[in-house]
């Protein structure tokens, strides 16, 4: 579904991506690790077209995606359709008045009917267990609330790829422990999931496969995520742990 | 798990429930969706707006690296950029005006390719509209005064660019302290400076949400546009509440006392003679 073949990217003069070949597959499960700086937001970035290689190229189901192919708006329509990206900073994601419009901008400008919007929200508020927020202003939440109405958000657009940059970042236990479930339950209904993590902890059974980032930007390890996990020695080696 | 039968999706169903109300199918199967037509640049060009701002000022970082010029004591630079300045306003005779033209020149010689074509870009704009306006003077015959102003304005703006592109933003806020902008004010400059950039990144990431969002027809694009400038302005708001609890946490009272330490180098004592000399040929021409 994604192919990265050679991909590097560089942000004027500092390289942040060097030499990435990687395949992603429908439904799968992947975390990307690293320490920080070691491109793992980049490449999520890249992922969803926010910015584009300096060199090599990126396919998503067998189509290149570049700046000029992006600019035909129904393909970037469509593409961005079907990949769905919670940022880091959700507060940067909610633009809306409430938290209803939030959730709805998505299936408004599919132009589904009102009737199916409004199955679609009270769906993802009850997904994400927000239901009492619905009337309330996004920015006016706290981290984890704001979090989970970004997430909400998102997947009201039924995307296929759900790419989250690490979404368990500066939330409480149980928010954190909601979100692993929430990603178990939607991997399980099919949807691929990529995710950048540090939180290890809280993410158990979540990932099948690992990639891991060295401080180098490039690839240094892909593989089973239980494998890599266990592996404390590389993990410290690679300011991982 | 891939959905291929109702059996998948029946077993999807069972694993997502919540408060026991089940999901309804939408989540589970991919959506046959064929966008409809849209004028959406707005996004993209408010994107590229903002990310040449914050371009311009990322590149401040690099500009020490880049050359002799570039590590000319700002104080310097500043003090006779303004004085030139002052000189090829008052001047009325026509050989300065050229000789002033021909020293900035000589300062693109020892500045980067790229700062060089941006410069002359920008500085040949100007006169341009200057030209236009003074095209009534022209035609009644006022030539040669004409061509002043417009050489005039040509060196002011080649002045002003090579100024700007040759010397850090911050470190030109503190060569103020040479006209007694008191430290404060210098403070305020740089913390302008430093806020425009946070504040930028944080529009560039609502935008970036936006394009990601938007998928479709939006009727009430400029509503979107709205909501980004509202969160960005309760966001400056707050950004700028902490950082002033932030200051009083650290004994903040309301003084700053700037230090500015610049070394002096030969390459400063010629610059200094290279303009000294400039100003010398106004009273000596």
């Amino acid at each position: 579904m994604i192919q990265l073949n050679n991909l590097s990217f560089s942000y004027k003069e500092i390289s942040a991506l060097s030499n990435i070949n990687l395949t992603i597959h429908n439904g799968e499960s992947i975390a990307l690790i690293g320490a920080n700086g070691s491109g793992k937001s980049t490449l999520l970035k890249l992922i969803n077209g926010i910015v584009f290689p300096s060199s090599g190229s990126y396919l998503f189901d067998g189509m290149e995606i570049t700046e000029d192919s992006l600019e035909e708006s129904k393909f970037s329509k469509i593409f961005h359709k079907r990949i769905g990206f919670v940022f880091q900073n959700s507060e940067s994601q909610l633009f809306n008045s409430n938290v209803y419009e939030e959730i709805a901008f998505g299936p408004k400008q599919m132009g589904l009917d009102e009737e199916e919007i409004e199955i679609r929200v009270s769906d993802c508020l009850k997904l994400l267990d927000i239901e009492a927020l619905r009337n309330r202003t996004p920015y006016n939440l706290s981290g984890g609330e704001k979090k989970r109405v970004a997430i909400a958000s998102v997947l009201a657009l039924n995307p296929e790829v759900l790419v989250l940059d690490e979404p368990m970042n500066g939330l409480d236990p149980r928010t954190k422990r909601f979100i692993r479930e929430l990603m178990l339950k939607l991997n399980a209904s099919g949807k691929t999931l990529i995710c950048s993590t540090h939180d290890f902890e809280y993410v158990d059974g979540v990932f099948k496969r690992a990639i891991v980032f060295s401080k180098d930007h490039t690839i240094i390890r892909d593989g089973l995520y239980n494998e890599i996990i266990q592996d404390e020695k590389f993990l410290i080696e690679n300011n991982i742990k | 798990m891939l959905i291929k039968s109702s059996a998948d999706l029946l077993q999807c169903y069972d694993i997502i429930i919540i408060g026991g109300e089940e999901v309804e199918e939408w989540l589970f199967k991919e959506d046959e969706y064929t966008p409809k037509e849209d004028k959406d640049k707005f996004v993209d060009k408010s994107t590229f707006a903002i990310l040449k701002i914050l371009s311009n000022i990322k590149k401040q970082d690099y500009i020490i690296k880049k050359g002799q010029f570039y590590s000319l004591n700002p104080m310097f630079k500043l003090s006779f950029t303004i004085a030139i300045l002052v000189f090829i306003s008052l001047s009325k005779n026509s050989h300065f005006i050229v000789l002033s033209l021909f020293s900035v020149l000589v300062y693109l010689l020892f500045l980067d390719k790229v700062d060089v074509k941006t410069i002359v870009k920008l500085s040949l704009i100007l006169p341009v509209f200057t030209l236009v306006m003074l095209i009534p003077s022209i035609i009644l015959g006022n030539i040669s005064n004409s061509l002043k102003i417009i050489l005039k304005v040509f060196t002011s703006i080649l002045l002003i660019n090579v100024l700007s592109y040759s010397t850090k933003w911050s470190e030109l806020t503190k060569a103020l302290k040479v006209f007694f902008v008191p430290d404060i004010f210098i403070f305020v400059f740089d913390i302008t400076i430093r806020y425009i950039y946070v504040l930028g990144e944080s529009a560039l990431e609502m935008l970036y949400a936006l394009k990601l969002k938007s998928i479709g027809r939006n009727p009430k694009k400029y509503n979107s546009l709205s909501g980004i400038l509202g969160n960005l302005f309760l966001k400056s708001k707050e950004t700028g509440e902490e950082m002033y609890s932030a200051m009083e946490c650290r004994g903040f009272t309301g003084e700053y006392s700037y230090s500015s330490k610049f070394r002096i180098s030969y390459k400063d004592i010629l610059y200094c003679i290279y303009n000294i000399a400039l100003i010398a040929a106004y009273f000596i021409i």
